[in-house]
């Protein structure tokens, strides 16, 4: 299991195109991806879950990344998260 | 090459259908009408009391013999239209009046020339016709097929073309009919030279026909069947029902030729005891073949028609065959097979040609007025009593060639595999797909489309291709970036090999290469071409789709229908300017160009997550699918501002409910755009999502239809 927590940066947060990639970019692995906000969690591959944590600019997530490719998936992420959000 | 004729004549003989069409019906109005109005034969039944000119019953009659007959008159203009339609790959109507134009140009250019050249009287006998008022030269369907083949071959090319700025009105499509004009006014001139050669050469063949007793009759039969395509029968059959060469005979102290006015004399005449069978020998032939044998040939194809296909199949077939059994006007159903299976209508001619030849043998003397059906059997053979004119041997010899016509046809069809109505190969007709059919769709999609996906992902998309073509066995290709080619796909579609040279790559397929480039060529033209990455995933998922559901052996289809959102204009979701929706990365849907500022509710389900801002919020519906709504194009940034919302999270919602308004103009003053996209964001999880409607469309209205397996 893999793990990292991240600080949105994205001024409108995880709104529903930086979700809707963030889905897409999630089920490109194998790995379980969940986001974790405020006790809420959700697994990023499901467009709607990540949309309904409502996420916004300055929310401080935490990434769990499970699974057979957890090593790439993690580093992955972390970049995704960078560009991204 | 030999597969590509094969394959030209199968479009051909399917572009028949639409004017074939017509005919049974036409064929019934003439047949009855014009046998009741002949007054030979109300002269012969006494029935010039009930009809006579003049009168109501013989003006219906009459009316239902002039009009079944017009079509019949302009079965060339029919088939010049027709084909054309057929066989032009695009914009079909211009192609369609096209053929118009040039078959009118082309007689007119005819008969300028029968005029120059002595006028009809200068012509063979029986060698010309009048045209739509055109007298021209006798050219029978063939000239209509002519003009088709040769508009759709210049439409094909020319529909596209683009002329230089100060011509450019007189571009594309509208080049069309003005290159067939001047085209077809050539062919005019020059068929009046070739066809006089043609024309003088089929009448040598009577003097053939006279000088050899039953085998003339049996030539004489086969050589009428065959020139039916080509409208020549008449040049060839006219001289023997209307002149000496079909003999001449005195009747009650008249001398009449012709082999049709001998027998109408005797049927006339009291003194008759015995009709002449040399006069009847160019007529009663082809009776045992259009009441018996043709229908049984008929019913053979039905027969062999594919399962799905019999109850579309069977009706042409039914009323063709009813078409040539009660009338016998047999072109409805000789077209049918005419031209997918050229070699069956070789053995047609053979057929009733013995035909001809056994009724010769057996005394048989029924004439005709024009065609050989029940009507005409009934009035001029059954009526006049076996004594007169031996119509037994019609029912008898017609059981035999019932019997013979089926199984030949039969063995024909399933040993050559030949593609007669209903046996076409799947997907080569255009063919209308439920929805919930889905089954069906991917089958087709897999088996056409498939390929050409493959092919165009192995040569890296449709932009890098820069010119496409084919020789032989290969597909010749000129691509932009040779790199991004991928031979593993390549040959994953099918072929043999793949060639590099520079920027060409050739694609070994073997001879069916031709039918790959033509269906390749299609697709490219078709919009689902420009994101095949989402149709090859399509195809793949759902033949997994498939395989988990018949491991599972239950799931049925479930559809699940999504009202419209707005007021407004509905519009393609790849229309939307916002890449995050118009790619489809959040999920597939369409969109809304609303009106009005109120968002309703697509269907029954729970509130989600209304977002802060107000600006959007996803549904999830009761039936399983989850639904985002979003008001307007990065909207995101007003904050909430000019948005208020009727419902929050967790909420209950109705289809039709109003979930949020707001304010148009001031959102269009803060310069933000108002489309709205309806995304189903479990899109994956189905089959199928499909837009209902376009343009126009009011809130609450049929708008998605989504298909997918029951979960």
């Amino acid at each position: 299991m893999k793990q990292f927590e991240y600080v949105i940066r994205d001024e409108v947060g995880i709104h529903a195109r930086p979700a809707g990639l963030l889905a897409k970019k999630a089920k490109e692995f194998k790995s379980e991806i969940t986001l974790e906000k405020g006790g809420k969690s959700a697994a990023a591959s499901k467009l709607m879950a990540v949309m309904a944590l409502g996420v916004k600019c300055g929310d401080r997530v935490s990434v769990t990344i499970k699974g057979d490719d957890e090593e790439a998936a993690s580093a992955e992420m972390e970049n995704f998260f960078r560009e991204n959000l | 090459m030999k597969d590509k004729i094969f394959a030209v004549l199968q479009r051909i003989g399917r572009s028949f259908m639409l004017p074939i069409a017509i005919l049974p019906i036409a064929g019934l109005l003439l047949g009855i009408g014009s046998s009741f109005t002949n007054p030979t034969t109300l002269d012969a039944y006494g029935l010039t009391g009930v009809i006579y000119e003049g009168g109501l019953l013989y003006t219906i009659l009459d009316i239902m013999s002039e009009t079944g007959n017009i079509v019949f008159a302009n079965l060339p203009l029919l088939f010049a239209m027709g084909v054309a339609i057929g066989m032009a790959k695009k914009e079909k109507s211009t192609a369609a009046l096209s053929a118009a134009v040039a078959y009118l140009i082309m007689n007119t250019a005819i008969s300028v020339m029968i005029s120059a050249y002595g006028g009809v009287e200068a012509m063979q006998e029986n060698s010309t016709a009048s045209v739509l008022g055109i007298t021209t030269l006798q050219m029978g369907v063939f000239g209509g097929i002519i003009v088709g083949l040769g508009t759709a071959a210049l439409h094909n090319r020319f529909y596209k073309i683009e002329l230089p700025q100060v011509v450019s009105f007189f571009g594309g499509t509208r080049f069309v009919p003005i290159i067939c004009s001047l085209v077809y006014l050539i062919v005019g001139i020059v068929m009046f030279y070739i066809w006089g050669f043609v024309q003088t050469g089929i009448s040598g063949l009577g003097s053939l026909v006279l000088e050899s007793g039953y085998a003339g009759t049996w030539i004489y039969g086969i050589i009428e069947r065959a020139l039916i395509p080509f409208g020549l029968h008449h040049v060839f059959y006219m001289p023997f029902w209307q002149t000496s060469v079909g003999g001449t005979a005195v009747i009650d102290g008249v001398t009449v030729s012709g082999a049709q006015n001998i027998f109408f004399a005797e049927l006339a005449s009291k003194s008759t005891e015995v009709f002449s069978v040399s006069a009847t020998r160019f007529m009663s032939g082809k009776f045992p073949f259009m009441i018996f044998g043709l229908p049984a040939a008929a019913y053979a194809m039905y027969r062999t028609a594919r399962p799905e296909k019999k109850k579309a199949v069977g009706g042409l077939l039914l009323s063709a065959a009813l078409t040539s059994m009660i009338t016998g006007i047999t072109e409805p159903l000789e077209f049918t097979f005419l031209f997918v299976a050229p070699s069956m209508y070789a053995v047609h001619c053979v057929l009733a040609g013995l035909s001809y030849m056994l009724m010769h043998i057996f005394n048989v003397g029924v004439g005709m007025t024009f065609s050989g059906g029940l009507i005409d059997l009934t009035l001029f053979g059954i009526l006049q009593g076996n004594a007169k004119t031996n119509w037994i041997w019609i029912v008898i010899i017609g059981l035999f060639y019932a019997l013979i016509y089926y199984f030949v046809f039969y063995l024909m069809i399933t040993k050559l595999n030949l593609k007669t109505p209903g046996r076409e190969a799947e997907g080569e007709e255009t063919k209308l797909y439920t929805r919930k059919d889905l089954n069906a769709r991917n089958e087709a999609l897999k088996a056409n489309a498939l390929t050409s996906v493959l092919i165009l992902k192995g040569l890296g998309g449709k932009a890098n291709i820069s010119d496409i073509d084919c020789c032989a066995t290969r597909l010749r290709v000129t691509v932009d970036d040779p790199s991004a080619a991928d031979e593993a796909l390549l040959k994953q579609s099918g072929a043999s090999g793949v060639i590099r040279k520079g920027n060409g790559i050739q694609v070994v397929y073997g001879p069916r290469v031709s039918v790959i480039k033509s269906d390749l060529e299609d697709f490219m033209d078709s919009p689902d071409s420009d994101n095949i990455d989402k149709l090859l995933e399509n195809v793949m998922s759902s033949s997994e789709a498939e395989k988990k559901l018949s491991e599972s052996s239950g799931g049925s289809i479930k559809t699940i229908s999504l009202a419209a959102h707005m007021n407004g204009t509905a519009i393609p979701l790849s229309q939307v300017e916002d890449e995050a929706f118009s790619s489809g990365a959040l999920g597939d849907g369409a969109a809304i160009e609303p009106l009005e500022g109120k968002l309703y509710a697509p269907c029954d389900g729970t509130v989600e997550t209304l977002f802060d801002t107000k600006h959007a919020l996803s549904i999830r519906s009761d039936n399983g699918a989850d639904i985002l709504l979003h008001i307007g194009i990065d909207t995101v940034h007003l904050e909430g501002k000019f948005f208020t919302a009727h419902i929050s999270d967790g909420d209950r919602v109705k289809t039709g409910e109003l979930l949020i308004s707001f304010d148009m103009d001031a959102i269009r003053k803060a310069g933000y755009k108002l489309t709205t996209p309806l995304i189903i964001c479990n899109s994956d999880e189905f089959d199928d999502i499909a837009l209902e409607a376009a343009g126009s469309i009011s809130a609450g209205s049929s708008f998605l239809t989504i298909t997918g397996k029951e979960q």
